[in-house]
């Protein structure tokens, strides 16, 4: 099934870049994702470890329906989708044209390296004289030249970096496979016209571009340039600005009248420019100073001829853009630098910090101190550098760091067997996402992380020759503290990556006041241009899982524009494919060996091998085809499939995950079944650098080649089960979450079901009057209820309840009961459940006993109302986190710190004159709303922290509440008798059990829905085909709960744009004789892909929830559950072979 | 978004450069940089972070019985390291001029070794040690005062901090020839300068 008519370009391949693009591949379309980098992964390739789980689980991200279209592979070294194609080294130039049909032009560096030819043998890194410290490794290392961009990527091919390379030519010269190319040969035909008056810059330039390789012919004048360029055709002029006669700029204008494709570089000394500039301006290459240096100036020429010749520019067309550029880290060294970053050895980043903690770092894997070696015995991080800091022109939290610096301090104490001393030193502790307040709460209480509350203002060191470093601070009561530490690391915040401006001014969005681009009122996806979209750190600041979830947000937004174009998804029948059926016929395996390039033939004789594979009974025939991985090669390997007789394919290259696209193709083409096709990898096993003996060698290729027959000869493929998909939606609750969800699938053209249990949409939006932001949660309400009712693919069902749900994705049926008594059963393929939470009731600090004391929630309705007017208050008191952080109600919800400075602000802004004190623990104002936080502070709103131990006191006398609390700084008791206390008391989930048991799916301790996982699938539930959105998964503001529910839709919208989805092929099986219904394989199945049938009276496998992970194989005392491909037999088979030719 | 611009250079007599000192460190979170970096906060009663907290809280007797602004040496550590970037060593010299122009009697000690330090270097251009501590003890009117200085001011004086100067003074005549008074070489100077700007 064919099915993609729409496409899209992601410019950015981080981790929100690689969920846009696996998101809208997964949903049909074609993507081109790009970046800049060579290397896929964005930051994310640097850090090893993650929160909560200190492990990567990015392959959680691949896709779980229609699984084979992507190779099942670590996605942290490298994605392989057949829908999406990825262009390093490059960037997006040029955009025109309209949402729905984007004209883009892409420029992809000239590599120097042949990808498919380079072994990755690093004897051109082992020769290359040029060192330049590794970005990778975030400068703790040195690299060459030419370098492997991640030291785990894959396929991992050298790339020049072309900035320092000097063009030696060494690496050239020493490659075995000859993949580098220099162009050399093709200088030679590259002519290069210098026109200057003085005959010895004539001269000596002509001399330098010679041995350079390079055909160059001269003139002396204007008028001479002119008249040869009439002549000739020249592919570059270099054309010096001051000539007597007709000068350089003159020469310029009516060369771009002979020849307009006519690259000019005009040749500057100091004096003139400014000419050179406007030079530019009227269609000048670039510009060069003079003097000249050779050494300089000819890296500079040829990095010109690359970029004139070698760039490979595409230009190609596109429904919608997603930029999810990233993040560049602020760089501690820069502004004032009191920390002495770059300084002192054992200041770091958090960054450096991560790389010294990775087996791929500096010392793999050890903690030892940069600057020395020494054992490291305590450490301190200081968060907020870059960060919360006017004078580093940021005004704002770069949410991450807070739970990174914890993350950073268990490792450690995790790596020294808790040795390491750690302390964090911050101003307010942001652990404002789901879990991690007890993840910080943990590492204090359990791991012993100390945490200081104190901004640390500089770094000095102990005036020994130690190394260490000193730390003054002052605690809260203004004791002045110094202490001695072994490393420092420093929180360094987020700023926009450097080429932000330019690729919004390309696109056409705006940027905020801090160069992040700036999305929509209530989107966090939106840009100021309908067709580009933003994902991840763009928009300023964001940690993994509110980056996937963003990103999907924008793969769903990216998608309604360009389905609303016209360009959606519409399937395109494409031939079924009538597979061979071989299960009656002995396997006949047809062997081919790549040589690789001379790679392999260079270390093992392939005839001697070929021999041997031929005098297997299995084997009918055996092929030697050289480089499988060009086309002609594959074309060979086609031609010799289609005249065999040959069952069973085996491929001896490289590489395996490449190939999955390929072999389905060559399945297309021949009727073989690609489950019948194997590819080995043997290359490995030759990397030079083994220096394994022959024998060794010989017996290892021939231990992986027999290996591979004897799976192939076991392999019993079945046709590829799909299933019917019910292309209808049901989405549970009519909040903002349940009405955005609805509309984005609908959008796309599917039937949706929308039950609310109130008789309202609208949710919690009804109480809410105003953002923080100054945008209407009410237009934004009406406007939504209004599309949703007149929607024509949306039923909505009011004042009604699920009584029972069953089935699996793709195949629901829920029955929903009114208030009336009437009811209904809906099938559908996909169900979003967005519960909502609520403001939680209190007790505490006499909540109920008094007219003047009310939640935020209440202020707000009141103030709205004209209820509460600012006019008659004097004072207000707010207290946050009402029993919230700390157990059982331990978590933070996130949005109450908005929440107070957004009324505490609307207050001011009434009357400034009301004394307005807000009690807090650690102020939340993560991202931009930073801001706001520095806004009321400057305002006159008064902030008083306090411990969780030593909360404020709240009496009543007379019916008015008295509060009493200790201001920490000034080591007093306050009293305070404010006209009105407001608590923040948080936000509880709304449905709880109720809705969740109907759908089998669970709910964490808090009674927020259970995620499948946290950071990577942070919309899905473990059970497919189930989604979660809003307050019903974790508090969150209303644009938050928007992106999530796009997430949600956007997720669901992959199952439901097919009428069948195909099951991968290797799945798991019941032999039901064998079955003795012990039901272990239920409990251990990860993916719930199993449960019992009650009328079969059988264990039954759901095809596309089942992930083929074996465990229900390896717990089954019978045997009776099997995966297809990795039968007993078969695996026993496998193992005799890995045994067989061990001597 | 426009920034108010904070003026410490309103005149000192109103309540006005008060509130612009509370004004000034409105935006301050208490992260303490400012108490953490102040070399001379061990001899303060109050932190700097303290000082700033009074402030907001409008406790404007407690910050004018504290000493803590007269300790401070304008050495604007605080001022290069606030996350704010509040301009708190300005805040400070605001503080001291206040309690100058209040004439708050527990600071007339500190108030004086201002005055009359300021009127040393009008005279001459710096500071003439001998001439300055003199006057300063003069003013003061307390002749027991010195007393207290008496150690510090030998070992200074033995290790020629303070040099025996006398004061270098020309007569100021009216058309008569006759001497009105005595100024220094730099007094004139000043005097013009407030010529100018009162014109």
């Amino acid at each position: 099934m064919k099915k993609k008519i729409g496409s899209a370009l992601v410019v950015g391949s981080g981790i929100s870049g690689i969920r846009s693009a696996l998101d809208m591949a997964e949903q049909g379309y074609q993507v081109t994702l790009i970046d800049k980098a060579p290397h896929l992964g964005g930051v994310l390739t640097q850090l090893d470890y993650q929160f909560p789980t200190d492990h990567c689980g990015m392959c959680k991200m691949l896709p779980l329906v229609e699984r084979d279209s992507s190779s099942q592979y670590c996605l942290r070294k490298g994605l392989f989708h057949e829908n999406i194609d990825i262009m390093l080294s490059t960037e997006l130039v040029a955009m025109e044209g309209e949402p729905g049909k984007f004209q883009v032009m892409l420029r992809q560096e000239p590599s120097m390296v042949d990808q498919e030819r380079c072994i990755g043998c690093g004897e051109c890194a082992g020769v290359c004289p040029v060192e330049v410290s590794d970005l990778f490794n975030a400068g703790l290392t040195r690299r060459k030249a030419i370098y492997l961009p991640i030291p785990h990527n894959i396929p991992n091919s050298y790339v020049v970096d072309m900035a320092t390379c000097t063009h030696c030519g060494k690496c050239e010269k020493i490659c075995p496979t000859q993949a580098i190319d220099f162009g050399k040969e093709a200088r030679k035909k590259f002519r290069i016209l210098v026109v200057d008056d003085e005959l010895i810059v004539r001269d000596s330039l002509k001399e330098w571009l010679l041995d350079e390789g390079f055909e160059v012919h001269m003139a002396e004048s204007g008028a001479e340039a002119l008249e040869k360029m009439s002549e000739t055709h020249f592919h570059l002029t270099l054309l010096d600005i001051k000539m007597p006669g007709i000068d350089g700029v003159e020469v310029l204008k009516r060369a771009k009248e002979i020849r307009p494709d006519l690259p000019v570089v005009m040749m500057t000394a100091y004096a003139t420019v400014e000419t050179a500039v406007e030079a530019m301006k009227i269609g000048a290459h670039d510009y060069l100073m003079k003097p000249f240096d050779p050494d300089s100036l000819m890296p500079l020429i040829v990095n010109l001829y690359h970029d004139i010749k070698g760039a490979n520019v595409q230009e190609m067309e596109v429904g919608s853009v997603i930029l999810a550029g990233g993040f560049d880290s602020y760089d501690p060294f820069s502004g004032k630098n009191t920390y002495g970053y770059g300084l002192f050895p054992n200041v770091v980043t958090s960054i450096e910090f991560e790389r010294m903690l990775s087996g791929t770092g500096p010392n793999p894997g050890k903690l030892i101190r940069p600057g020395d070696g020494e054992e490291v015995q305590k450490i301190a991080w200081l968060q907020c550098v870059g960060s919360r800091d006017q004078q580093a022109d940021a005004d704002f939290c770069s949410s991450a760091c807070c739970m990174f610096a914890v993350k950073e301090a268990l490792l450690a104490k995790k790596k020294s067997g808790g040795k390491i001393d750690t302390t964090i030193f911050y101003m307010d502790m942001r652990t404002f996402g789901k879990d991690f307040q007890r993840y910080r709460d943990q590492a204090e209480t359990e791991s012993g992380v100390r945490f200081e509350r104190s901004r640390v203002h500089s770094v000095d060191t102990t005036g020994k020759d130690d190394g260490r470093l000193r730390l003054a601070y002052a605690d809260t009561a203004g004791a002045i503290h110094v202490e001695d530490f072994d490393m420092v690391v420093l929180a360094a915040g987020q700023r926009p990556p450097s080429s932000t401006q330019k690729v919004a001014e390309m696109c056409g969005v705006e940027l905020n006041q801090w160069g992040f681009c700036q999305t929509e009122g209530f989107s966090l996806s939106r840009t100021n241009n309908e067709g580009v979209l933003v994902g991840g750190s763009f928009s300023g600041l964001k940690d993994i899982s509110e980056s996937v979830i963003q990103a999907s947000s924008a793969s769903l937004e990216a998608s309604r524009i360009i389905h609303s174009k016209g360009g959606g998804l519409s399937e395109e029948p494409s031939p079924e494919t009538d597979v061979r059926d071989v299960s009656r016929e002995a396997p006949r395996v047809l062997a081919v060996i790549c040589g690789c390039g001379g790679a392999l033939s260079n270390s093992v004789n392939l005839d001697e091998i070929s021999n041997w594979l031929e005098a297997k009974a299995s084997v009918s025939e055996v092929h030697i085809i050289d480089s499988i991985c060009t086309q002609d090669g594959w074309d060979n390997l086609k031609e010799t499939l289609q005249n065999n007789l040959a069952n069973r394919v085996l491929i001896g290259a490289c590489m395996p995950y490449v190939y999955a696209r390929k072999l389905k193709e060559l399945g297309n083409s021949t009727g073989l079944n690609p489950q019948l096709m194997e590819v080995v990898d043997l290359r490995t096993l030759v990397f030079p650098g083994g220096d394994k003996e022959n024998d060794l060698l010989k017996q290892e290729v021939r231990t992986v080649l027999s290996m591979s027959i004897e799976k192939l000869k076991g392999m019993d493929p079945l046709p590829v089960t799909t299933s019917k998909i019910i292309q209808k939606a049901l989405v549970v609750g009519g909040g903002i979450a349940g009405l955005t969800a609805a509309l984005a699938i609908a959008d796309h053209g599917f039937e949706v079901t929308l039950v609310e249990k109130t008789g309202e949409l609208g949710g919690n939006l009804r109480t809410l009057h105003r953002t923080i932001e100054g945008h209407s949660p009410q237009e934004l309400m009406a406007k939504t209820i209004s599309r949703v009712e007149k929607h024509p693919l949306i039923k909505t069902h009011k004042d009604a309840k699920i009584i029972y749900s069953q089935g699996y994705v793709g195949n629901f049926s829920t029955s929903i009961e009114r208030e009336d008594g009437h009811g209904e059963t809906i099938e559908h393929g996909v169900t979003v459940l967005a519960t909502g939470g609520r403001e939680a009731d209190t007790k505490s600090y006499s909540y109920g006993e008094s007219e003047a004391i009310l939640t935020q929630q209440d202020l707000e309705q009141r103030l709205a109302e004209g209820t509460v007017a600012p006019a008659g208050l004097a004072s207000v008191a707010m207290i946050q986190c009402v029993d919230s952080r700390e157990e059982p109600r331990n978590y933070c919800s996130r949005i109450c710190c908005q929440s107070a400075l957004k009324n505490a602000l609307f207050l001011k802004e009434q009357d400034p004159g009301i004394d307005i004190y807000i009690f807090y623990r650690d102020m939340m104002s993560y991202g931009f709303m930073e801001t706001y936080f520095t806004q009321a502070r400057k305002a006159g709103v008064i902030f008083v922290p306090y411990d969780v131990n030593q909360k404020p006191k709240v009496n009543l006398e007379n019916g008015r509440p008295k509060l009493s609390a200790i201001d920490p700084i000034l080591g007093r008791e306050w009293v305070l008798e404010p006209d009105l206390l407001v608590l923040s008391t948080g936000i509880v989930p709304g449905d709880g059990l109720g809705v969740a048991g109907q759908f089998g799916v669970t709910v964490n301790q808090d009674g927020f829905y259970q995620e499948a996982e946290s950071r990577w699938r942070p919309v899905d539930f473990i059970k497919e085909g189930v989604f979660m959105c809003g307050l019903a998964h974790s508090p969150r503001s209303i644009k938050e709960t928007i992106a999530m529910a796009n997430a949600a839709a956007q997720r669901s919208l992959r199952i439901l744009n097919s009428e069948k989805l195909a099951a991968g092929s290797v799945v798991a099986e019941v032999r039901h004789s064998l079955c003795s219904l012990c039901e272990r394989c239920i409990a251990f199945c990860p993916y719930e892909a199993r449960h019992y049938s009650e009328d079969e009276e059988m264990i039954v496998v759901n095809e596309l929830m089942c992930q083929g992970c074996g465990s229900c194989a390896a717990v089954c005392p019978n045997s009776a559950s099997v995966l297809h491909g990795y039968s007993d037999q078969q695996v026993f088979g496998v193992i005799d072979a890995a045994l067989e030719n061990v001597a | 978004m426009a920034e108010k611009q904070i003026d410490f250079d309103i005149p000192v007599d109103g309540s006005d450069l008060l509130e612009s000192v509370q004004e000034s460190v409105r935006a301050c979170m208490q992260c303490g940089t400012c108490s953490g970096s102040c070399a001379n906060s061990f001899a303060m009663d109050f932190t700097p972070r303290h000082l700033w907290r009074l402030a907001q809280l409008g406790e404007t007797d407690e910050i004018f019985n504290s000493k803590t602004f007269y300790l401070c040496s304008a050495c604007y550590y605080c001022t290069l390291r606030c996350p704010r970037g509040l301009k708190l060593t300005e805040a400070m010299s605001a503080l001291k001029r206040l309690a100058t122009a209040r004439g708050i009697k527990r600071h007339r000690q500190s108030s004086k070794f201002y005055e009359i330090f300021i009127k040393t270097v009008e005279r001459y251009g710096r500071v003439r040690e001998m001439e300055f501590i003199n006057r300063y003890f003069f003013s003061l009117k307390d002749p027991l005062l010195p007393l207290e200085f008496v150690s510090l001011g030998f070992n200074l004086m033995k290790k020629r901090k303070i040099p025996f100067q006398l004061p270098i003074l020309k007569p100021v005549r009216d058309q008569n020839g006759k001497v009105k008074y005595f100024e220094g070489r730099f007094e004139r100077l000043f005097r013009k300068v407030e010529e100018l700007e009162a014109r």
